[in-house]
Parts: C-alpha cells; structure tokens; sequence
C-alpha cells in the first residue's frame, strides 16, 4: 500500500504523542518505586496515626465537585458578560483574572482575608457606617469561596477565548435572524465552550481534591480536609514512606477515574482559535446582567488580588528591592519559570497535535489521561521521589535542582496547557486535516502553515500560564532549595517565617505584577508574531 | 529563544550551584530555614566562628527542622551533613533512636535551663515557651488560664500537629497539663479555635491581619515586634497551668568526618559569644547567663516550665495527635 506524506505525518504525530505519554507514566512510575525502596529501611517505630480514609474522600469529593459547579458556572457567567461587553481595561480585567490561578494558592487566600476577614475591608466599610460584619470565611464556605476565586477566574479567561473565536459569519447571520440572547448563548456560545468544558472542569475538580493549604486554612478546622494532608503527615510525621505512596496511589486512581468519564466525552468541537473582531452587543436586560456580572466579579475576583498588591506597596518596596537576595530569587524564578514555560508548550503541542489525530475517542482519553496524572500526586511525595531518584542517580541534589524545577513545573502546567490548546488544534485538524494530506504536508510544514498562525493567542497563553505557575511552585522547591538556591515564593514563605510579613508581602505583589505582564503581553505578542507569517 | 541562550542560562545556574567550598576544614550544618536566612542567626555564628577556627561553616537550610532531619535519613552514608541543629526537644528522643548521631563531648554543666533536659547526643542551644500572643489594644481582658480562654468567647488561631512543631508543641501543652482528660479540654476549646493552619507562619499572619484574638506562638514574639518594630502593642498571656517549654537542640552525625571540629563548634555554640546572638535572631532564650536585650525584660515569665519527658514523647505523640484530631470530627 501506498502511504502519502500525509498519512506518515498523521502517524508520527500518533507516535510522538504514544512516547511522550508512556514516558511520562513510567517517569512516574520511577518517582513512586524509588520511594518505595526506601521506604522499607525506615520501620517506623511510633504509632501511625490512623486516618479514616473513607471519610476524607467522601469530604473531598463533595468539596470538590461544588467547587468545579461553581467555578464552571462563575467562569461561563464572566465569559458571557466579558466577550459582549467592551470597555477601557478590557484587557488589563481579562489578565488579572488569570493571575488567580497561577499565583501561590496561599498569597490569594491572604489577599481574600484582605477583603472578606474580619478585620478586612468590607468589615472597615461597615464599621465605619456602624454596621457589624458577621460573615466567616472559615469552613466549607470559606473553602468554596477561595476555590471558586482561584478556579472561577482561570476558567472564565479560557472560556473567553472560546467565546471570542466564535466566526463572524456565524455571528451575523445569528444577528440577521435576530436571536434572542438566550438562544444566542444556546446556539453559539454554548458550542464554542462545551468542547473546553470537560478538560476544564477535570482540572478543577482535580485541584479542588489535593488542595491542602487553602483547605486546611481556610477549613475553620481539620474535620475539612483531603487527603493530601493525610500524605503529608505520613511522609514528614511518621516518616511512613510506602504508606505515602499507598495513599497517593489511592488519591491517584480515584482522580483518573473519577476525571475519565469528562475526558472520553470530550468530542464537541470548538473553533478555531482566530480572534475574529466582530462584535455583537446586545442591548436591555441582558446588557444590564452582564454588567451586574462583570461588576460582582471583578468586585470578587480583583478585589484579594488588588488587596494583595496594595498590601505589598505599604510593605516597604524600596527595602525588599534593595537586597540582593531578592534579585537572586527573581533571577532563579525568571529563569527556572522561561524554561519550564518553553518546555510546557513542547509537550503541549506534541501531545495536542498526536491526540487529535486519533480518532478513537477512548483511546485518545487513555492516552490523555498521564497528562493529568501530575495533577494528583502531593507535590510532598512529587519531589521526595525526585529527591530520591536524584541520589540514585548518584547527582548533587545542589546540581539537579534547577533541572528537577523545570520538568516538574511542565509537567504540573501540561494539563493545563493542553486544556488551552487541544480545542483548538482538534478543530484545526478536524477542518484541515484531509486538506493537509491531500497537500501530502509533512509534520513540520503542516505545523508551520497550519496550526501555527491559527493558534498564536493560545500559544502565548499558554507560555504566560506555565511561567505563572513556575513563578508560584511552593510545593517542589520545598525539598531542593538553598541559600544559593531559592526562588520567590519560597523567599516569601521564609520571611513569613521570621515575622518578616512585610518582605512576604512585597514579594506576593511582586510575583503577582509578574504574571500580570505576562498574560498581559505573551498572548497579545504571540498572536502578532504568528499572524503576520500567515 | 535559542538554544545557545538555554544552555547559557542552565550552566549559569549550575555553576551558581556548584560553587560550595570543598575545604578540608569545613562543617556543614542542616538546620531549619529561618535560622539559616540572612535575619537568622546563621550570618553572624557563622562569621564569628569563622574568625577563630581557620575554617568554613555551611549553614543548609531546610524547609523545618524535621524536614532536615528527614534529609539526613533519606540520604544515609550519602549525606554530607556534619551537624543537624534546630530539631526541637520533642522529636529529639526519635531522631535519637535513627543511630545516625554520635555521642558529643561537650561540657554542659554551665547550661542555664529552667527544666531538668539532658542527652549524650543533642546539645540545646536556645529555648522558649509556646503561649498565646495577643494585641493588648484589641484584647483588654485576656485570659490567665486554659479555662478561662473555653470560658471566653476569643478567637484563637493554632497550627496542625501534624506538619508544625508549635500545633505538635499545644498537644504537649494540654497533655503535660491535663493528662487523661486533655481530649475533653480539646473538645471544649473547639468553639474558641477559628483555624488550624499548616505551620507557624501562616497562622501569625492571620493573627497579624487581625482575624484571630490570639495565636499559638512563643513567649518571646512580642520582643520581635518591640525591638525590630519598635511595636509595644503585642504581648503573650501568661497562664496559671504553666508554658510548655521548647527545647532547640543540635546533635553531630555518626558519619561527619569532622566530628572534632564539630564538637568544637557546639561548645562555642553554647559560650557567652555565641549565646549574646540568639535572642535578637533566633528570638529565643539563650542557654547561657548573657545579659539580654532590651525589650525581653517585659516579657512575661512563665512560673511553672513543663515539659515531657523525651521517651514518653516519642512514644505517644502520635496517639495524642490523634486523640486532639479526633475532638474535632
């Protein structure tokens, strides 16, 4: 038989794809038996403390399944009211809502308290108009609420690139037939996001489950809490290694099975990612809602964030900015976060590219499912196992350090990553993939001509949001950090430790302002960059 | 990007990393990262023993002190650690029974201690009191006792036993205090506690933001905040029950091959020299009878210091950490 350019391309995209899936799993695989085997020589000779792990994943589930309805609802409600509404800013809101997800998970939970404490500003406003504040942000509420803010946001800023990337074709004809806005969000707004929706919601439900700082803070006590802290405790407590990696295994094959169902339904197509310029507004009552929408959410959303920067600027800049070991953390973190941003997109586009040339939708959700996997392992037992697997490798752990961050930052953003791009490039190769065989394009070409002028936005997005991430990784550093090796959150969570609140502070709005800039530019630059080769 | 610039930039952090002396004379020193930062105490022992020893002292820190310890355990004949310094008394007895640490040599009969704590292998370097902290502006009337704090309304911020020595060190506190009943003093402080944070550093910062009346902390915050903030609004509760004492100690490892030199560095450790240090780094007592500095004459005084025996401790800390997590499901 006879095989065109094109099929060999479509195969070694399936292949790629098969490698780096498969690679990734065993990778994991590693990290888990290298645990293991040392896990044995400690017999721990204190009691272990028992955990009723059967309560702790019920309260995880149901914490995190309101957690992705809320975050889903809060991100298709932004996205609604932001792709309709234009206003001086637009973009400046649009960035700021994606900082949430990316910043260190408990930098947002401070600057929620800013807002929502008891001592914080609403509680300020009331007293001074003699009103008492009696909301607690302690307990399940509490919990949802920062889960909701940090989730919610993200969600709405890849639920917006859906919207946007609805054609202008399909726009005006909807506006000659004069769809009402209800039907106009059914018919189209609801096609462009469901695609996105599955891949979205795994992500958060997943995030809600091992969330553990927030939980634990935020909780008002331990009867709310995940398991992740089970796995905590087990490893730096009782030092029981193999229990660690048994209870991850559990959290782990809960997760993937729990997720796989939104993977395999996964088939609605969204559009592809062009940015058309159109713009449809629709006037009365649904204007009026969106407007009330954007205000809540930017009242919500951008309010912990704002608190955060302004309580970094009363902190002092000019004294944090003034030491060295400030610019040496910004340095590693610029570093360490461009890397593993370049590195994130890679995989992404490899993994993005091979899935959808699989037409089997099963197969392709088995595939995808490593990708998450990262998701769920306790950054705890995450960089235990890299630790360990760096002294069997007989490497410093001074010397792998910078290449542990890197690849366990990728790893940990692919999900992401490939939630932002797969839409995209399943429906650029939905459209064009017969087109590209019949042109008999070769990998390489048909990435230059096809997908890479169509999904600039997303690749920059993509770029911001693995860099952010980086930026905000507590859990890995924990095990591999220095003196001479120490990056922003973890110099902040030093200086908390010392009383320094002040420098802690500072540097939250400094990583915030970072990931600001970046979301701001990367998306706007990449879409330029990609365009005018086109 | 190209990728001679990714190979610049990883070589660039590689060499950054690298770059540790490798003298003969050297002494590496795990300890926790606030000890180890450049507020801590580490720059100035460092700078000062240095001066005497013809020798280099590497402080590494580590997320906590357990966390060092655990590294020591992971890497076994691997590591390179010739002291671990700033585990706390109570999980001196485990890291005891690890037989990774040697028996020192240090004299320690001049060691001023207010409890009776003594080992062949840890030599303590500083101590303080776990307490409540409070505002005395916001909080006029504060509680004297554990039964007056359940009999009040104020709000309370504590750590997880589990993953912070102070949440470990209240568990202590109530056990020392209360013996069998502490499960029922648990249950009855439950209304008061408004959260349980992962460490130390997240509770003060919400006690800071002023979203709880008082935090777990130590006797000695306030003088933080009088001396480096020139702040007098903070100050601890003193209880009738007695504080619960907190021990910091260090112990050599079997495998160091300095043990010499490292010995010679705890006993400096423990001299007026070093000791004149602590208090406004380590913001703990110091273990000599070095005057202290301004601002720590205000502090208060616990009158009776509790603490557990080490044995007693390591047998069932984990029994009662789950005796204090099951009051609260």
């Amino acid at each position: 038989m006879l095989l065109t350019k094109g099929i060999i391309a479509s195969q070694k995209r399936k292949i790629i794809m098969l490698i780096i899936a498969l690679s990734i799993s065993a990778f994991m695989t590693l990290l888990f038996f290298s645990i293991i085997n040392v896990g044995n020589i400690f017999a721990s000779n204190t009691a272990v403390i028992k955990i009723d792990i059967l309560q702790l994943i019920l309260m995880s589930l149901m914490q995190a399944s309101l957690t992705t309805i809320l975050s889903l609802s809060a991100g298709i409600a932004i996205a609604w009211a932001l792709n309709r509404l234009e206003f001086f800013g637009k973009n400046l809101v649009v960035s700021l809502f994606a900082t949430a997800i990316v910043a260190p998970a408990m930098v947002v939970a401070f600057g929620l308290i800013s807002v929502w404490g008891r001592a914080g500003w609403i509680a300020q406003l009331l007293e001074f108009f003699g009103l008492s504040w009696n909301f607690s942000i302690f307990g399940l509420g509490g919990i949802l609420f920062a889960h909701t803010i940090l989730n919610g946001a993200f969600a709405a800023h890849i639920l917006l690139a859906r919207v946007d990337a609805i054609p202008a074709r399909k726009l005006k004809s909807a506006q000659s037939l004069a769809l009402t806005p209800f039907k106009r969000f059914i018919l189209l707004d609801w096609a462009a996001i469901s695609g996105a929706l599955p891949a979205l919601g795994s992500i958060i439900f997943l995030l809600a489950f091992t969330s553990f700082p927030i939980v634990l803070m935020l909780g008002g006590g331990v009867a709310n809490q995940t398991l992740e802290v089970a796995i905590y405790s087990a490893v730096r407590l009782s030092f029981d290694l193999d229990l660690a990696v048994k209870l991850s295994v559990i959290q782990l094959v809960l997760c993937m099975i729990i997720i796989f169902p939104a993977i395999i339904s996964n088939s609605n197509l969204a559009n592809a990612g062009v940015n058309y310029s159109y713009k449809w507004q629709q006037k009365g009552l649904a204007q009026f809602t969106q407007i009330i929408i954007l205000v809540l959410a930017v009242f919500a959303f951008a309010l912990p964030l704002l608190a955060i920067l302004i309580d970094g600027i009363a902190g002092g800049i000019l004294d944090t900015l003034s030491r060295p070991s400030f610019w040496q953390a910004s340095f590693t973190s610029i570093s360490i976060g461009s890397l593993s941003a370049i590195l994130t997109l890679i995989l992404a586009v490899l993994i993005a590219t091979g899935r959808a040339a699989f037409s089997n939708g099963i197969l392709k959700a088995i595939l995808g499912l490593p990708v998450f996997a990262y998701l769920v392992i306790p950054a705890v037992v995450l960089s235990l196992g890299f630790y360990l697997l760096s002294n069997k490798l007989d490497i410093a752990t001074s010397t792998s350090a910078p290449f542990v961050l890197i690849i366990a930052n990728s790893l940990l953003a692919l999900p992401f990553a490939i939630a932002i791009l797969a839409p995209a490039i399943e429906t650029i190769n939905y459209r064009y993939d017969k087109l590209s065989r019949s042109l008999n394009l070769s990998s390489l070409m048909r990435w230059r001509i096809v997908e890479w002028p169509l999904i600039g936005r997303e690749i920059g997005i993509v770029l911001a949001l693995a860099f952010c991430f980086s930026l905000g990784d507590l859990g890995i550093i924990s095990l591999f950090g220095t003196n001479e090796f120490t990056t922003l959150p973890y110099a902040m969570y030093q200086s908390l430790g010392v009383y320094r609140s002040n420098d802690a502070a500072v540097i939250a709005a400094f990583m915030l302002i970072l990931c600001l800039m970046v979301f701001w530019f990367l998306p706007v630059i990449f879409r330029k960059i990609s365009n005018a080769k086109n | 990007m190209s990728f001679r610039f990714l190979i610049f930039i990883l070589t660039s952090l590689f060499l950054n990393l690298s770059a540790k002396a490798q003298d003969a004379a050297s002494l590496n020193i795990y300890t926790y990262d606030s000890f180890a930062s450049e507020w801590g105490p580490a720059p100035l022992l460092k700078e000062k023993f240095e001066k005497t020893c013809n020798c280099t002292i590497n402080f590494i820190p580590n997320n906590s002190s357990i966390g060092a310890l655990r590294k020591i355990q992971l890497d076994g004949e691997r590591s390179d650690a010739d002291i671990l310094l700033g585990i706390d008394s109570s999980i001196a007895a485990e890291a005891k029974a690890s037989g990774l640490f040697a028996k020192h040599n240090v004299d320690l009969s001049n060691i001023k201690l207010p409890a009776n704590w003594k080992s062949d292998s840890f030599v303590p370097f500083d101590y303080g009191y776990f307490a409540f902290v409070y505002n005395k502006e916001k909080l006029p009337n504060p509680p004297a006792s554990f039964e007056d704090l359940i009999a009040s309304n104020i709000k309370i911020v504590i750590q997880d036993p589990r993953s912070s020595t102070t949440g470990l060190g209240l568990v202590l506190w109530l056990k020392s205090v209360y013996g069998e009943s502490a499960n029922k003093i648990w249950q009855q402080l439950k209304p008061n506690i408004i959260t349980i944070t992962k460490g130390w550093s997240e509770s003060y910062n919400l006690f800071l933001k002023g979203e709880a009346d008082m935090v777990l902390s130590y006797t000695t915050s306030p003088a933080y905040h009088l001396i480096a903030e020139q702040d007098n609004r903070f100050t601890a509760a003193s209880f009738l029950e007695g504080h619960y004492m907190q021990i910091e100690v260090a112990g050599i490892l079997q495998a160091s091959k300095n043990k010499q030199l490292a010995n010679e560095f705890l006993s400096w450790l423990i001299s007026d020299e070093a000791q004149i240090i602590i208090p406004t780094s380590n913001w703990m007592y110091p273990v000599a009878d070095v005057e202290l500095p301004m601002g720590f004459e205000g502090l208060i005084q616990p009158k009776n210091a509790l603490i557990l025996v080490d044995d007693l401790v390591q047998k069932n800390s984990n029994i009662w950490i789950e005796e204090m997590l099951s009051a609260f499901n």
